[in-house]
């Protein structure tokens, strides 16, 4: 590696990194809670509930991402300042909001393959709506689910990216940082430019990370379906 | 307090000219990347279905590449990186073509799915009509796997029109851009945001209903 890369891969490797696994643990664990929640509650036959949800979900899944980070960052601090939350927060949030009306599509999917015969043993057992979907309906829809939260977990990776437009330190920022700072005269950089190098990079580390999740999701796809 | 100001029709009427041309230029870099992101997916998904030598592994690498790095890095790279070996892209070519990259190797996987889903008897039937292999893709295969590849191309077609909101990392002067950067001088960032949900939404809630309608409208006839 030449010189100036190795400061480089350091920056974005420890400041960077950290910054995406923030969001992206943020916006897995959020969007699988409030998804499953949401796509159960969706198969129960109450009008405004159902309305309500799907209102979510269209909206959530309607709205570039990018608009919903601005939404999250610039728009909920006016109605509250306690709604004031860091790029990386906001950005996770934001994540939480368009990856929850996924899940809960995927959810309503799975609980809806399971057949209805489930259902009513359970009720036989005497199992109240919640503890027929915690104990009996959601473990097995869970085989079905996982799946689309790996290829979801990809797409969130891709997206901490997002929190680079507010400011937040993951690795797109910090790649850019470092991309600014080498081409600068020395002795702050180089005076020479290694955008190539340094993006290319980025692009390596994220293909990285996101391919063999894709293949793994492929091959729960195969197994478990 | 701010809440207390808000004036959604002031912010888009003192604007007007801006936002209409920001969102010109939203529609302007869709429609190219539409069209440019279904051509690439027609023919290199029938590459790949039909596992034509060189053209299909090299659709492989491309599918891969660009479904596992994030397309802002891929704008980055473009706009960026690509200068140091003397390519300068302006603001409008790196957004067309960023998105008509990213929708072409989704489109392309579209209709992979779809020519593979046609069945071998209506090409062997259209051989022994007397159809050369180019006549019969035209006539045979593209209107049957065209029409399966259909919705799931649409939704693609919707993310590349959302995706266009992305060209604010580089400052491209489309819808988002545009409302965001009026909003950071006149504070006017609610009324810029449920703008930009209004008109986003209306965009893609039309485009969804568009599959639903040509779903039925071209649905295979029975037994096809």
């Amino acid at each position: 590696m030449p010189d100036w890369a190795n400061p480089v891969a350091r920056y974005v490797l420890e400041e960077g990194l950290p910054g995406m696994l923030h969001v992206a643990v943020i916006s897995l664990i959020g969007a699988t809670v409030i998804g499953v929640t949401l796509g159960s509650l969706l198969t129960i036959h109450f009008r405004p509930s159902r309305m309500l949800i799907r209102l979510y979900i269209e909206i959530f899944r309607g709205l570039p991402i990018i608009v919903t980070v601005f939404l999250v960052f610039y728009g909920l601090p006016p109605i509250s300042p306690a709604l004031q939350f860091s790029p990386l927060n906001a950005t996770g949030i934001a994540l939480v909001l368009w990856g929850s009306a996924q899940v809960a599509e995927a959810t309503r999917g799975a609980v809806g393959s399971i057949p209805y015969e489930q259902h009513e043993a359970a009720s036989a057992l005497g199992f109240g709506w919640i503890g027929r979907h915690r104990y009996v309906i959601l473990p097995q829809a869970l085989r079905r689910l996982l799946p689309p939260l790996v290829s979801l977990l990809v797409n969130i990776i891709q997206n901490t990216t997002l929190a680079a437009v507010l400011g937040g330190l993951e690795l797109l920022s910090a790649a850019s940082r470092q991309n600014e700072r080498v081409a600068a005269v020395p002795p702050i950089g180089t005076g020479q430019i290694h955008a190539l190098e340094i993006f290319g990079g980025l692009a390596v580390l994220f293909f990285v990370i996101s391919f063999p999740l894709t293949r793994l999701a492929a091959y729960l796809e195969r197994r478990l379906v | 307090m701010l809440l207390a100001t808000y004036d959604l029709w002031g912010f888009v009427s003192e604007n007007r000219h801006e936002l209409w041309h920001g969102f010109v230029n939203t529609i302007k870099v869709s429609a190219i990347a539409i069209v440019g992101s279904y051509a690439i997916g027609i023919t290199l998904g029938a590459a790949r279905a039909h596992r034509i030598p060189v053209v299909s592994q090299f659709t492989a690498v491309y599918v891969e590449v660009i479904r596992c790095t994030p397309i802002l890095v891929q704008i980055f790279l473009l706009f960026y990186a690509l200068p140091q070996v003397g390519i300068l892209l302006s603001q409008f070519t790196t957004a067309w073509v960023a998105v008509t990259i990213w929708g072409g190797a989704f489109h392309s996987e579209n209709f992979r799915a779809g020519f593979l889903a046609v069945s071998h008897r209506h090409r062997e039937a259209a051989f022994a009509l007397g159809f050369r292999p180019l006549a019969a893709f035209f006539n045979v295969e593209l209107p049957i796997g065209g029409r399966i590849a259909l919705p799931s191309s649409i939704n693609t077609a919707i993310s590349v029109v959302k995706n266009t909101s992305l060209m604010y990392v580089i400052g491209y002067m489309e819808l988002t851009t545009t409302a965001i950067n009026i909003s950071n001088l006149t504070l006017e960032t609610t009324e810029a945001i449920t703008l930009l949900g209004i008109v986003y939404l209306t965009l893609v809630w039309s485009l969804s209903a568009l599959i639903r309608l040509l779903e039925r409208r071209l649905a295979l006839p029975e037994g096809t």
